[in-house]
């Protein structure tokens, strides 16, 4: 292979088209890749960026379309083929085996790996590596005891151990706390001046792109619609260019008298699934007509929480009030009976079930309703015609309400999900990262859904990583690192920056509000 | 006393053999239940070839290649048309047990050879454990084969990013596995007790499967394991000699199957697998489909 200067042309693809049934994936993408660039592409969930991504990895084969490495003609067979040349990636869904060390994950499938492991001149190359880019990380833990930022960590080094000299990124930021997310738009920038060519793929947190890249490309609906150097682009004009229209970066928050308590939470604590702790101490209350948000990276105990205020996970200590009612040990049905509604974090895993239709979907909040089902019978014309007055009002794409709910997209999934759970006018509403994995449309809907239930007084917890939307919605904001409260801060005036430090757990001495 | 040892570790020598070959199998992902079925199809197989050629080196090999066949079977049931584990393992099981029945039959009664020597009472292949048991440690963590096997079983598509080749990687750890259960059938039926019988192992091999859920997929304490099911067997078998007029000796005959459901239990509670669960390959039982 020949010196690979500044600036040559390291992958370049042309034509590149995949067809799945009833929709074109990706429509000629053209586009190339410069050593030592950090070249964006942007697009909204469906716009073609997984589809790209696996093409290049090799994961995926493209109907038509040339992918040149180097200059020279490839067909990727497997990610072997494309590691091989110099390709590496960073998965979003972090690809690492939590029950290995660190080093076992970076020497996993390694070429010069020996028949017999040589853990200690591995250890002393990868420490190199470490040294070049400032890493510090203990290479013999265990990755599950790793943080989101290490786990990165770990996968940015296996590459580089590999020999990558093109970097893919899937969504390097999404589970990073803002310092966590600092320091590796620096260490990318580092590993530009050393020939690397940095691809993100990149969805939302647009400043974050501005900031670092020098070249943007947009997709939409399979193709390009734009490609920009950085310089030229703003926030404003590359949304535009993502989904085709003026998008409200500024939710109006509605003017709600705040009422009395409706969720009153004291000192309660919880136990992970390992029989660790998963938060501890928690005490807060949320009133009528209020937002509180919770804002933390996940796996610093949202989880947990939401599911013991849902009635899914035991307390082990500490009291849960519902309009001033013992309400700790009551099952969850009983929750939802008395105006508990909750929207998980997983929609196809807890949030639906695939299989079943919309109208059986939508029975799961209705079956214990008497104007639903009478001696056990379920009166099919009501809750049908139920669903079909919910789908209208909530917009959701689907031809009719007999659809099995694994054919919807993410966002009409979450439109439905809302729907069964607010359809049942809930007084507290426990919203577990609602718009997650929504474009950004979707996300605009369900956003102005829960501000429209904040209108109607009911009380509302949102959970969710997306700092933006804690700051634009919460009346209240809760950081949470490692199952605890960092801080209760007042959401119309705490300081963004506040939130993030708190929420990566710098607890500062005199937090200014 | 001696004697009692002797027998003890001449029996541990099959548990350890065979769950040797499950915890590979296990550690690459794939459980098979059909330990028994395996080790039947060795034990006869290995019988029927030793007796009709004289000649044991051949018996072993039958075993031996009867029990990767099964294995291979299994594997292609189980990876390549992602059948559930537990059921296609149960249908080893019967499958071995009728079918080993009715070639055995013809072939009931003595071997009629003479006895492998053995060195002090205590069979050679009790050693072949002992080595087998680091080879298989050895190759399991300190080996890029090892780390490829247990990386296919804690998370295959981790595995497959990597570039590992996750459907050859458990192929061949299904395959081994059930070479292994074959040789242990085979040492059964031509050193431990060279007579062929209806149903000769009355089910060591699902202790021997017990064992390597109660090893914790570690080579070191499934030989420790298989040593001490070895010694119950040996009490259960008798009883007289240690704790005379207490049970009805087919009481005792139950002794070693109790406790192995007993561990089995305390090994599945919550209490345990929040301390020690993490041992478990997390891709056990699950099939391999690629998107």
């Amino acid at each position: 292979m020949t010196e690979i200067k500044q600036g040559d042309i390291v992958l370049q693809a042309r034509g590149i088209t995949k067809r799945y049934p009833g929709l074109v994936a990706n429509d000629h993408i053209d586009f190339e890749i410069r050593a030592g660039e950090i070249h964006a592409i942007l697009g909204e969930n469906g716009a073609g960026k997984t589809t790209l991504m696996s093409i290049l990895f090799g994961l995926t084969h493209p109907d038509e379309g040339e992918i040149y490495v180097f200059g020279k003609k490839v067909n990727f067979r497997s990610p072997l083929d494309a590691i091989d040349l110099g390709i590496g990636m960073v998965h979003q869904a972090r690809k690492l085996i939590s029950a290995h060390t660190v080093l076992e994950n970076i020497l996993l499938g390694h070429p010069h790996a020996g028949a017999i492991l040589d853990m200690k001149k591995t250890a002393e190359e990868v420490k190199q590596l470490c040294d070049a880019y400032g890493y510090k990380i203990d290479l013999n833990a265990k990755v599950w005891h790793l943080s989101e930022g290490e786990k990165q960590m770990v996968e940015i080094l296996k590459a580089l151990y590999r020999g990558a000299k093109i970097l893919i990124m899937d969504e390097p930021t999404s589970a990073l706390a803002p310092p966590e997310t600092e320091k590796l738009l620096e260490t990318i920038q580092l590993m530009t001046k050393n020939e690397l060519a940095i691809v993100p793929f990149i969805t939302h947190k647009l400043p974050i792109v501005l900031s670092v890249s020098q070249r943007v490309t947009v997709l939409r609906r399979g193709k390009i619609v734009a490609r920009l150097n950085t310089a030229e682009a703003t926030e404003q004009s590359l949304a535009m260019e993502m989904i085709g229209r003026e998008v409200l970066f500024n939710l109006k928050r509605p003017d709600v008298k705040i009422g009395k308590p409706i969720l009153q939470v004291e000192n309660v604590s919880i136990y992970d699934d390992k029989d660790y702790w998963a938060a501890r101490n928690i005490s807060f209350e949320v009133r009528e007509g209020e937002i509180f948000g919770i804002a933390g990276v996940s796996g610093n105990g949202q989880q947990p929480l939401a599911e013991a205020l849902a009635g899914l996970r035991k307390a082990s200590a500490g009291r849960v009030l519902f309009q001033n009612e013992d309400i700790t040990r009551l099952s969850s049905l009983k929750r939802w009976k008395k105006g508990i509604g909750y929207i998980p974090s997983e929609q196809r895993a807890v949030g639906s079930i695939g299989d079943f239709s919309l109208v059986e979907n939508l029975l799961m909040s209705y079956y214990y309703d008497d104007l639903f089902v009478k001696w056990g019978l379920i009166d099919t014309k009501k809750i049908r015609q139920l669903a079909q007055e919910l789908i209208k009002e909530y917009n959701v794409a689907t031809p009719n309400p007999d659809v099995r709910a694994r054919n919807l997209s993410g966002g009409n999934l979450q439109k439905m999900i809302l729907a069964r759970v607010f359809s049942r006018k809930p007084r507290l509403i426990i919203a577990n990262l609602p718009t997650q994995g929504l474009d950004v449309g979707a996300m605009e809907f369900v956003q102005n859904k829960l501000l429209e239930e904040k209108k109607a007084g009911a009380g509302i917890l949102l959970i969710s990583e997306d700092l933006d939307e804690i700051m634009a919605l919460s009346d209240r904001i809760a950081p949470m690192y490692e199952g605890e409260f960092m801080d209760i801060l007042p959401g119309g005036s705490a300081q963004r920056e506040t939130v993030g430090a708190l929420m990566a757990g710098h607890k500062q001495k005199a937090v200014e509000v | 006393m001696w004697e009692f040892w002797i027998r003890s570790l001449n029996a541990s020598t099959i548990f350890a053999i065979a769950g040797l070959g499950e915890v590979v199998g296990q550690r690459a992902g794939v459980m098979n239940v059909g330990v028994e079925g395996a080790m039947l199809f060795g034990a006869t197989i290995g019988f029927i070839v030793a007796k009709t050629t004289g000649s044991y080196l051949l018996g072993f090999l039958a075993g031996i290649a009867i029990g990767a066949l099964i294995g291979l079977l299994h594997a292609f049931f189980t990876i390549t048309l992602h059948g559930d584990q537990v059921v296609n393992g149960m249908g080893i099981w019967i499958l071995g047990f009728g079918l080993t029945t009715y070639i055995g039959s013809p072939y009931a009664g003595p071997l009629g050879m003479g006895r492998i020597p053995t060195i002090g009472g205590l069979s050679p292949f009790f050693f072949v454990a002992l080595v087998l048991t680091f080879v298989i440690w050895f190759v399991l963590f300190k080996t890029h084969w090892g780390l490829k096997i247990r990386s296919v079983g804690e998370n295959p598509t981790v595995a497959e990013v990597s570039g590992i080749n996750v459907v050859r990687t458990r192929y061949w750890s299904v395959i081994f596995s059930g070479a292994m259960m074959g040789l242990a059938g085979a040492v059964y039926a031509l050193d431990y007790n060279p007579v062929w019988s209806y149903n000769l192992l009355m089910g060591w091999g699902f202790i021997a499967l017990a064992l390597v859920f109660f090893s914790m997929w570690n080579p070191y304490i499934l030989l420790s394991g298989a040593v001490l099911f070895g010694a119950l067997w040996q009490v259960s078998l008798n009883p007289e000699s240690f704790l005379p007029n207490i049970f009805s000796r087919y009481i005792w005959r139950t002794f070693p199957f109790v406790i192995t459901i007993i561990i089995l239990v305390i090994m599945s509670t919550h209490w345990f697998s929040s301390r020690w669960g993490a041992a478990k390959p997390e891709a056990l039982g699950l099939p391999y489909e690629k998107d």
